[in-house]
């Protein structure tokens, strides 16, 4: 064993880290080989150098550490041009999903409130608010509907200890608004109300909206205008919207508008049961016995007023299929809304 | 209610199809919501609102019909021979209550043979949804049906007297009625009584006693017009409704009580023959003047919004019976006993418009009030706050205002859900919905629970809404924010569990939408919430928030597993709008300096800022936390917070030897201030 063939091992190593390039594994492979700490050629070498005899010890040992440092030296270099060059050939997974700040969703309820009162603000409606927790007077008496009215089965009522109760619509706002301001008058009121009711169509609790129109000279045609107008915008334009005569203690005449089955488009499904009719809300000329309770003098002024369920609006528009469904707070529902905003 | 087309074609000559009269009594306000032939029949389902009682039967449904142009109504007349012998013979009457009982009628006719109807009036009846029970009850019945006058038959033999007085009931009085049910009756409930005791509940249903049976011969007649608000009383006090009562309280037709009594004779005479007693016992034969109504032609088109021809008002009025009298332009009518429903002019302008078709009015828009709509009352404060949660990443859910009473004791400990007692639900749907809400957790964590019971690894919910105190002049309402965390949070290659940081952080982001300001979070010492884990958060004097995990007594009665972040806010501590007013940007650098501060867990880090700031110059613009290291080297109970100063002088550039100057002497006064340390 002499210096030269140290020379040789020199050449051998270079070889082997040319043909390794830049690969981490093959450039690891050549670090074993030549520098592995218990079989490495360079281990080997040393236990070589210990049996030499003693003169040719130190050319062999000084010509031996510089090879150990020139293999380190190469060594290191390789492997960072290795690391770099695996870094460079690794590319982001870029359909991996980001990380994306939480996103919120409104409920559909508040959607299509949002939506009613958006309609009504533009035509220079205001947005007015009353309490839950109702007296007989504002939910029933001013509004045309005495005691032991057969209405009033209609309407199932939650009651609450000192005579008072839930409000069963948001009619008692228009009483209350007719006590506070003068006409003219154009508001909407929308709002939770409660009725002892729980099926699949039915919760104890749900939305309107109400609207009141009060001022000299309001006619019948101004209400049909304003329904159309409303539920055009709402559902669609080219929907058909139809009055029917019907009854409401609080109005005169009353109606009950319906619009075209927005499922078949007025052909008839089960959704309409065949009349390729829906029925949408109510409405009517304020009675002028309201407007007697409320200190407006029904010589001068007439008014119209109307009331639609937000929830079954929500329940039309979103193709849900149960009330119930709205008030369960599952977000599986919740956030199919994400990104809807009104 | 049900209606047969034959039947109502009976009442019309010259009656259009079937198609169109459905259409046509649809757009006047008998929606004809289903048509089902039964063989040359047609059996209607149509609804009648409940202000027109007059036309809950054939004849009135055919009059409606015939002024809608489906046909002519055919004169209504009634042929009966009568008997030799006087009704004053055989019966006697008397009406000691006519306030419950305005009108009386009542024939007799004896010798009738009892038996099945005949197969065409069965038919009908059961068409309509009327059992058919033999020939004498189903005369009555028939003639309910066909001209809406309730009408009762008792078996004469079995009156005592024979005698009918009508009276209000003794309290506590009982009476079997038809259906084989004793009923106890109360002092207001007006009852028909023989000479020893009651025989039939007014206007409701007669008594088992008196029926008719297979043996009778003899029988009495009743055709009464009974109170409205009377019959009502008692249909809801025995909860007991009928054909009969449905009419009655609405309001029946007076005259008619005297022509269906005709109607019903002579049809029974020939069903089942016999002979009737000549008379009729009548305990009110006067009807109260008619009440008239007078409208001005010009009025009614202008609250149409359309002009309307007074030729088509007048052929309405007429075709419903209300003989309209013109005098210049004021139209005066005179209201029939059936029409219980008229009393205003308005009540006119509805016969005309409904009939002149509502899609005939044009559609007119009004003209503008003039101002800018504007959202009053709670709206603009909670719609914001709904913006919040939006902006927070929450899922908005609406929970009922109804809770258990142990979601109320869960969460009645905190101070907003204190603010006065529960408000009990007389009458509520079940002992889930016993109360109304004091808090919008309850509702919230029965939710989250609900999701993760699904499978929901992360749940973010929120509500707006109301809440209910009990106080002493009724009930408070006050608007809340409530939501809740629960299961993991972060992004996909980051997830963790929800701590009190996330919560905070939320309630923080919505205190920023409210410029909710100098809010102080104390520990919470509410006992719905997890000790150490939770807080209270006051503003001024008052709380205005708390936020913390549900302790796990809460927990359990909310039905919710550990580990659920709740907080609620009450919005009546927040203002609607902020207005930012702008503050100069900075002209001058910034410098940074970091500060490692070691010291007990007692020591707040609101505390440790508060020192900081008490003891640095003015030129301090910002303290803001780096990091918190707890382990090896630091005692058990002591902790290393770094904070990030950052000084920043308005008027000049700092220089580096001021800072480092100022910076040692803030340590130095906060060594002596505090029990800190800086190694």
């Amino acid at each position: 064993m002499s210096t030269d063939d140290l020379a040789r091992v020199r050449e051998e190593f270079l070889a082997a880290l040319q043909a390794a390039g830049s690969e981490p594994e093959a450039v690891e492979a050549v670090r074993v080989r030549f520098a592995g700490r218990r079989s490495g050629l360079l281990r080997q070498l040393e236990e070589t150098l210990k049996s030499l005899p003693k003169e040719e010890k130190p050319a062999f040992g000084k010509a031996l550490n510089e090879l150990k440092r020139f293999v380190e030296e190469r060594l290191a270099a390789a492997q960072e041009a290795a690391a770099k060059g695996a870094a460079a050939a690794e590319t982001v997974d870029v359909t991996l999903p980001g990380r994306r700040p939480p996103a919120g969703s409104l409920h559909p309820v508040t959607l299509v409130r949002r939506e009613v009162e958006e309609i009504f603000l533009r035509m220079g409606y205001s947005v007015a608010d009353g309490p839950e927790v109702e007296d007989d007077w504002h939910n029933f008496e001013a509004l045309n509907i005495p005691p032991d009215h057969p209405a009033r089965d209609d309407q199932d009522t939650f009651y609450l200890p000192g005579r008072l109760l839930l409000r069963t619509h948001t009619s008692p706002v228009q009483i209350r608004t007719m006590e506070q301001q003068r006409p003219p008058i154009r508001v909407i009121i929308p709002g939770r109300v409660y009725r002892r009711d729980s099926d699949l169509r039915h919760s104890p609790m749900f939305h309107q909206v109400e609207g009141l129109v009060v001022d000299e000279g309001i006619t019948f045609a101004h209400l049909k205008a304003t329904l159309e107008a409303f539920l055009k915008v709402l559902f669609d334009s080219r929907l058909a919207v139809r009055l029917r005569p019907g009854f409401f203690p609080f109005t005169e005449p009353s109606a009950e508008v319906d619009i075209t089955c927005i499922m078949c488009a007025g052909k008839g499904c089960p959704l309409c049961t065949g009349s390729g009719w829906i029925e949408i809300l109510g409405a009517g000329m304020v009675d002028p016995r309201v407007f007697a309770a409320c200190g407006v003098d029904p010589q001068r002024y007439t008014g119209f007023a109307f009331g639609c369920g937000l929830d079954r609006v929500a329940l039309l528009k979103y193709s849900l299929p149960d009330l119930r469904l709205l008030f369960s707070g599952d977000e599986r529902l919740l956030r199919q809304f994400e990104g809807v905003r009104r | 209610m049900k209606f047969s087309l034959a039947w109502l074609r009976d009442h019309l000559d010259g009656a259009v199809a079937a198609e169109e009269m459905a259409r046509r009594l649809t757009s006047v306000g008998f929606n004809v919501e289903v048509r089902e032939a039964q063989g040359e029949d047609e059996v209607w389902d149509v609804e009648v609102t409940t202000n027109r009682p007059d036309a809950m039967n054939h004849r009135g449904l055919a009059r409606e019909a015939a002024t809608a142009g489906c046909g002519t109504l055919r004169p209504f007349a009634t042929q009966l021979a009568e008997g030799a012998v006087a009704i004053g013979e055989l019966a006697r009457l008397t009406v000691e209550d006519p306030e419950g009982c305005p009108r009386y009628c009542a024939r007799v006719i004896r010798g009738v043979t009892v038996r099945p109807s005949p197969p065409w009036l069965a038919e009908r009846l059961e068409r309509c949804g009327i059992r058919a029970v033999n020939n004498v009850v189903d005369a009555t019945n028939y003639v309910l049906l066909d001209v809406g006058q309730p009408l009762h038959a008792f078996d004469l033999a079995r009156l005592a007297g024979p005698a009918i007085h009508v009276r209000r009931a003794h309290g506590g009085e009982q009476i079997t009625t038809l259906d084989g049910i004793v009923r106890t009756l109360h002092g207001d409930d007006v009852v028909i009584c023989d000479a020893r005791r009651a025989v039939a509940i007014a206007g409701v249903m007669g008594g088992a006693e008196s029926e008719i049976r297979p043996t009778t011969t003899d029988v009495l007649i009743e055709s009464a017009y009974f109170d409205p608000l009377a019959v009502r009383r008692t249909v809801r006090r025995l909860g007991l409704k009928t054909e009969a009562s449905h009419r009655f309280e609405r309001g029946a037709d007076r005259a008619m009580a005297r022509t269906a009594l005709d109607r019903v004779a002579a049809l029974i005479l020939e069903l089942a023959g016999g002979e009737v007693a000549a008379g009729v016992l009548d305990s009110a034969p006067e009807l109260p003047p008619a009440r008239r109504i007078a409208f001005s032609l010009q009025r009614l088109s202008a609250f149409a919004g359309c002009p309307i021809p007074e030729e088509f008002v007048l052929r309405v009025l007429s075709a419903l019976e209300l003989e309209p009298q013109r005098e210049g332009d004021t139209i005066t009518c005179r209201v029939p006993s059936h029409r219980v429903d008229l009393e205003l002019p308005e009540d006119l302008y509805e016969e005309v418009l409904r009939h002149w078709g509502y899609d005939a009015v044009p559609a007119v828009l009004p003209p503008s009030a003039g101002g800018p709509g504007l959202r009053l009352g709670s709206w603009p404060v909670t719609d914001r706050a709904r913006e919040a949660l939006l902006a927070a990443g929450v899922a908005e859910a609406i929970t009922y205002a109804f809770v258990p009473a142990e979601w109320d004791a869960a969460t009645s400990g905190s101070p907003l859900a204190s603010r006065g007692g529960a408000v009990a639900v007389e009458n509520p749907l079940s002992a889930r919905m016993a109360l109304l809400r004091r808090s919008l957790l309850g509702g919230l964590v029965d939710a989250a629970a609900a999701n993760l019971r699904r499978g929901a690894t992360r749940v973010r919910l929120g509500e707006v809404g109301r809440v209910f105190f009990a106080t002493d002049s009724g009930v408070r309402e006050e608007e809340r924010l409530a939501v809740v965390l629960a299961g993991n949070t972060g992004a996909w290659d980051e997830t963790r569990a929800v701590d009190f940081f996330d919560i905070k952080g939320l309630v923080e982001g919505v205190f920023g939408e409210f410029a909710v300001r100098d809010a102080l979070w104390e520990p919470a010492a509410t006992p719905r919430l997890a000790p150490g884990a939770g807080a209270v958060v006051r503003c001024g004097e008052g709380v205005v928030a708390v936020a913390g995990r549900v302790a796990d007594e809460a927990a359990a009665a909310l039905d919710a597993p550990p580990g659920v972040w709740v907080a609620e806010f009450d919005l009546g501590a927040a203002s609607p709008s902020i207005a930012p007013v702008f503050r100069p940007l900075p002209r001058f650098p910034a410098v940074v300096a970091d500060l490692t501060v070691r010291h007990s867990l007692d020591l707040s880090w609101g505390e440790l800022v508060a020192a900081v700031r008490a003891c640095a110059p003015p030129w301090l613009e910002d303290v803001a936390p780096v990091v918190r290291y707890r382990g090896e080297g630091v005692g058990r109970h002591e902790v290393k917070t770094t904070l990030r100063l950052t000084y920043r002088h308005e008027e000049r550039s700092l220089t580096q030897e001021e800072v480092n100057a100022a910076h040692f002497a803030l340590m130095k006064a906060l060594a002596e201030r505090l029990p800190v340390s800086f190694t």
